[in-house]
C-alpha cells in the first residue's frame, strides 16, 4: 500500500495548553484509520489540521508526496462528515450534495448523474426533494456522507460521525460506512472515543492519549497486545495486575509464578499483567492457578460477568459495643439529655484541635424538650489528658439539665500490611440499638462510628475500604458486643463465564500461559 | 394554564378598545359621507374614487413609495456589510458595536430631525435628497441589528462546511452567508419600509413645506381639513399598500429559502 498522508512532528497548543505534542503518524491509500481516544486527547485537532481548519504551531503535513501546510481548506482534495452534520438548511437533500459539484462549476447532467449514485450509495433514493431539517438524525448522516463523499476525495474526515445517533441505528451506521468505505475504495480517517466502533470498523488503529500517540496496530494487535495498561484499559475490559518478570517466559504477581509467553524484559522488571475477563476460565477450586470467591454477578445476556476475589484485602477488627441509652429527667426544667461513652484515638487527641463540638458528636450527646424539640448544649466540662486512660465529660444545658459519660482515650493498634503497602485502623464504639435501627446504609454507618481509614504506606493517600463484615441483624439488634471488620479490596479478577453462580461460591481461575499479557508499565512524564 | 389565559385579559381589552376598535372606526370613516355625523351612516365609495382619480394624490403615493424603497435598498446596501462586519468581531466587542448602534435610538426622534433639518439648511440640495437622507440615519440602525442577528445566529459549522466542499470565502457568502441571512434582510425591510413609507415628521421637517408623502396628506385631512372621511380612506389605501407589500416580501423570502 502506498502511502497518502504523512504527519512529521506536528505540535499544537491551544492558549499554552499543548493538545498536540509531537505526532508521527503514516496513513496509507485506502485505509480505514481509526483516531481513538478520550475527550481532549487531541484526535480532532489532528483531524482539523488535517482539514486545513487548522494551523499547526510546529510539524509538516504531507499529502500525496506535497506539503500542505500552506494550502487552504477548499483547495484540498479532503473531504469531512462533521459531528452534527452541518448540512445547509436552505438546500434540499439533492442541492445539498450538489453543493461540491456546483462550486466546481460541473454541467448539470453530470450533477444529476453523481448525486443520483451517491444517493443510491446510501440508500437515500428518492430523498432528493426533501427538506433536510426534516430529515432523522441517519438521514441527516447520510445525506452528509454523500455531500462529502461526491467529490471523490482522496480521503474522507468523520469526525465522531455517529455521536448523536441512538445505538441500534450506531450499529447499523457502523456496517455501513464499512461497507461505503470498501465500496468506494478511499481513506477514511475516522475520530471515535468509542472502542468498539474503533474495533467493528478500522482497518488500523491510532490510540491516542494527551496528545500523543500510545500505539498503532490493527485491531487485534490493539486488543491482544496493548503495549501498556493505558491502552489495555481502553480497549475492552481487562484486569491489570502488577508484577514482575524473573525471567523470560515467567511472570510473577500475588506471591505466584506463572509462565507466559512474553520476553525481553529485564530481570526481575515491574511490569503491568493483562489477563483479559474472556480469557479466564472458572473451575473447581482445587483445579484453578488462583481460588477465590464469588463477590458480585452480573447477568450480561449472553453471559454473566463475575467478580471473584482471589485475595482477600486488609483489614482490621474493632468491636461495637451496643448498650441501652438512659435518658436522663430533669423534672424542673422539663428537659431530657442523653449521651454515650465513647473511644477517643491518643493520636486524635494530640494531633487534631478536638473541639467540644466533636466531643457532642462522638457521643451523640442530644437533649430535648417535653414537646420533642431538641435544645443545644451550650456547656460541655471534660477532664481528658492527653494520655490513655478513662475520663469523664459532662454535657450540659443553659437550664442545667446534664449528662455525665466516660470517654476512654486509647492507642489503638493500626494493622499495617507491609506486603501491599496497606494500612487501616478502627476504633471500639458504644451505639444504641434505636441508632443501628435508623440507619439508613448500616455498612457507611459503621465506618463513621468506628472512624474507620485505611491508606497507602508510601503516599499516605487514602484507601477505600470496600468490605464491612458483621454477623447481626441490624433491624434487631440486642445489647451486647459486636465484631465488625473493615477490609480493603483484595484482589479481584472480572470474570466472564456462561456458568450461573452465586455471590459467596468458593471457585477456581485457569487460564494458560498465552492467556497472560505482559506489558511495559507506563512511562509517564509529569 | 387557565390563569394564564386569564393574564391576557388585560391585553385582549386592551387590543379591543385601542386596536380593534379604531380600525372600525376607521373602516366606518373611509366607506361614509362627510357630514353625516348623525347616527344615520350613507354609505359611499366617494372617498376612494376620489383618491384614486385624482392625479395629485396619487403622485403623492408614489413619491412616498419611491422614497421608501429607495431608503430600504439603500439600507441594505450599507447596512448589509456594517452587520457582516459586526458580526465577524469577537463577541465583546460586538456587544460594543451594537450598543453603538443603538445608541441614536435612545434619542427622542424629533430632536435627532430638528438636529438634521438644522445641518443640511448649510446645503443647497433638493427636498427629496434631504427627506431620503434623514430617513436613512433614522431607520438604519433596524436594518444592520436585524441582519446582524441573523448572521451572528448562523452555524460557523456551516461556514467550515462550505470551506471543505472547495467553496472560496466569496463562493461562501454567496451560497450560505447571504441566504441564510435572507431572513434578516426581510424583516429589516418590514421594519424599514412600513415606518418610511407612512413617515410625516421626517418629509416635514426635512423637506422644507413643498414635500408632501402619504402621511402628511393623511395628516393634513385629520388636523387641518378635518375631513375624517377622507383621511380614513387614504389610511385604508394605506394599508392595502402595505398588507401588499408584506405578503410579496412574505413569498420572496419563502422562495429564497427553497432555492
Amino acid at each position: 500500500m502506498r502511502k497518502l498522508i504523512e504527519f512529521r512532528n506536528i505540535v499544537k497548543s491551544f492558549d499554552g495548553q499543548v493538545v498536540l505534542k509531537g505526532v508521527n503518524l503514516n496513513i496509507n491509500e485506502n485505509e480505514f484509520v481509526t483516531l481513538l481516544g478520550p475527550s481532549g486527547c487531541g484526535k480532532t485537532t489532528l483531524l482539523r489540521i488535517l482539514g486545513g481548519f487548522l494551523d499547526q504551531d510546529e510539524g509538516t503535513v504531507i499529502f500525496d508526496g506535497q506539503c500542505i501546510d500552506n494550502v487552504p481548506p477548499y483547495k484540498r482534495e479532503i473531504n469531512t462528515v462533521f459531528q452534527r452534520y452541518a448540512l445547509f438548511p436552505h438546500l434540499n437533500v439533492y442541492e445539498n450534495i450538489a453543493f461540491g459539484l456546483r462550486i466546481k462549476k460541473m454541467g448539470e447532467d453530470i450533477i444529476r448523474q453523481k448525486v443520483t449514485r451517491m444517493l443510491s450509495l446510501v440508500n437515500l433514493e428518492g430523498y432528493e426533494k426533501r427538506n433536510v431539517t426534516k430529515l432523522s438524525g441517519g438521514q441527516q448522516q447520510r445525506v452528509a456522507i454523500a455531500r462529502a463523499l461526491v467529490n471523490e476525495p482522496n480521503v474522507l474526515l468523520l469526525d465522531e460521525p455517529l455521536g448523536a445517533l441512538d445505538l441500534k441505528l450506531r450499529k447499523e451506521m457502523q456496517r455501513e460506512l464499512k461497507r461505503i468505505q470498501q465500496e468506494v475504495g478511499i481513506t477514511f480517517i475516522y475520530v471515535t472515543h468509542d472502542q468498539e466502533e474503533a474495533l467493528t470498523m478500522s482497518d488500523k488503529i491510532v490510540v491516542m492519549n494527551a496528545g500523543e500517540i500510545k500505539q498503532i496496530g490493527t485491531p487485534l494487535e490493539i486488543y491482544n497486545e496493548p503495549v501498556n495498561a493505558y491502552v489495555a484499559r481502553f480497549i475492552g475490559e481487562s484486569n491489570i495486575v502488577e508484577g514482575v518478570m524473573p525471567a523470560d517466559y515467567k511472570v510473577r504477581f500475588d506471591d505466584k509464578n506463572f509462565e507466559c509467553v512474553d520476553f525481553g524484559f529485564r530481570p526481575d522488571e515491574p511490569v503491568d499483567v493483562l489477563i483479559r475477563p474472556e480469557d479466564l476460565t472458572v473451575v473447581k477450586p482445587r483445579d484453578g492457578v488462583l481460588r477465590g470467591e464469588v463477590k458480585n454477578v452480573v447477568f450480561k445476556g449472553v453471559h454473566y460477568e463475575l467478580m471473584v476475589e482471589t485475595r482477600t484485602g486488609t483489614s482490621k477488627t474493632v468491636q461495637m459495643h451496643v448498650v441501652t441509652q438512659h435518658d436522663i429527667t430533669n423534672e424542673q426544667a422539663g428537659e431530657k439529655i442523653s449521651a454515650n461513652d465513647f473511644y477517643v484515638d491518643l493520636d486524635d487527641l494530640q494531633n487534631k484541635e478536638m473541639t467540644d463540638q466533636d466531643f457532642v458528636s462522638i457521643a451523640n450527646a442530644q437533649a430535648w424538650d417535653e414537646e420533642n424539640r431538641d435544645l443545644s448544649l451550650t456547656r460541655v466540662t471534660h477532664n481528658i489528658e492527653k494520655a490513655p486512660g478513662v475520663y469523664t465529660i459532662t454535657f450540659g444545658t443553659d437550664k442545667g439539665t446534664e449528662v455525665t459519660v466516660n470517654v476512654h482515650v486509647i492507642s489503638p493498634e493500626y494493622v499495617e500490611d507491609a506486603r501491599h503497602n496497606i494500612g487501616i485502623s478502627a476504633l471500639d464504639f458504644f451505639i444504641t440499638a434505636d441508632e443501628i435501627r435508623e440507619s439508613m446504609a448500616i455498612s457507611t454507618d459503621l465506618k463513621t462510628w468506628a472512624s474507620a481509614e485505611a491508606w497507602n504506606l508510601q503516599d499516605d493517600s487514602s484507601v477505600e475500604i470496600t468490605d464491612v463484615r458483621f454477623d447481626f441483624d441490624p433491624a434487631d439488634v440486642k445489647e451486647g458486643s459486636y465484631d465488625i471488620t473493615f477490609a480493603t479490596r483484595g484482589r479481584v479478577f472480572k470474570v466472564e463465564t456462561t456458568s450461573r453462580l452465586e455471590v459467596g461460591d468458593r471457585v477456581g481461575l485457569a487460564f494458560g500461559p498465552g492467556d497472560i499479557h505482559v506489558m511495559h508499565k507506563e512511562v509517564t512524564d509529569a | 394554564m387557565k390563569s394564564f389565559v386569564r393574564m391576557s385579559y388585560p391585553y385582549l381589552l386592551w387590543i379591543a378598545l385601542f386596536i380593534v376598535a379604531p380600525m372600525i372606526m376607521i373602516l366606518l370613516y373611509a366607506v361614509t359621507r362627510s357630514g353625516s355625523g348623525t347616527i344615520t351612516f350613507s354609505f359611499t365609495l366617494d372617498n376612494f374614487g376620489r383618491f384614486l382619480s385624482d392625479t395629485t394624490f396619487l403622485k403623492v403615493l408614489w413619491t412616498s413609495l419611491r422614497i421608501a424603497l429607495l431608503t430600504t435598498v439603500f439600507c441594505i446596501l450599507i447596512g448589509y456589510p456594517a452587520a457582516l462586519f459586526i458580526a465577524n468581531l469577537p463577541e465583546k466587542r460586538q456587544t460594543l458595536m451594537v450598543l453603538l448602534l443603538t445608541l441614536p435610538m435612545w434619542i427622542n426622534m424629533l430632536l435627532k430631525t430638528y438636529a438634521w433639518r438644522g445641518i443640511l439648511m448649510n446645503f443647497d440640495l433638493e427636498s427629496e435628497i434631504k427627506v431620503f437622507i434623514g430617513m436613512v440615519y433614522d431607520f438604519l440602525p433596524y436594518m444592520i441589528l436585524q441582519i446582524h442577528t441573523a448572521i451572528a445566529k448562523l452555524d460557523r459549522n456551516l461556514i467550515v462546511a462550505s470551506y471543505d466542499l472547495g467553496a472560496n470565502r466569496w463562493k461562501t457568502f454567496l451560497k450560505v452567508t447571504l441566504p441564510l441571512s435572507v431572513p434578516g434582510i426581510i424583516s429589516g425591510i418590514t421594519l424599514v419600509f412600513l415606518p418610511a413609507v407612512s413617515s410625516f415628521v421626517i418629509p416635514k421637517l426635512l423637506g422644507g413645506g413643498n414635500y408632501v408623502l402619504i402621511g402628511n396628506l393623511i395628516e393634513t385631512y385629520f388636523l387641518v381639513a378635518g375631513d375624517w372621511n377622507f383621511g380614513s380612506a387614504i389610511s385604508l389605501i394605506m394599508a392595502l399598500i402595505i398588507i401588499a407589500s408584506m405578503y410579496l416580501t412574505k413569498r420572496l423570502d419563502r422562495s429564497a429559502v427553497e432555492e
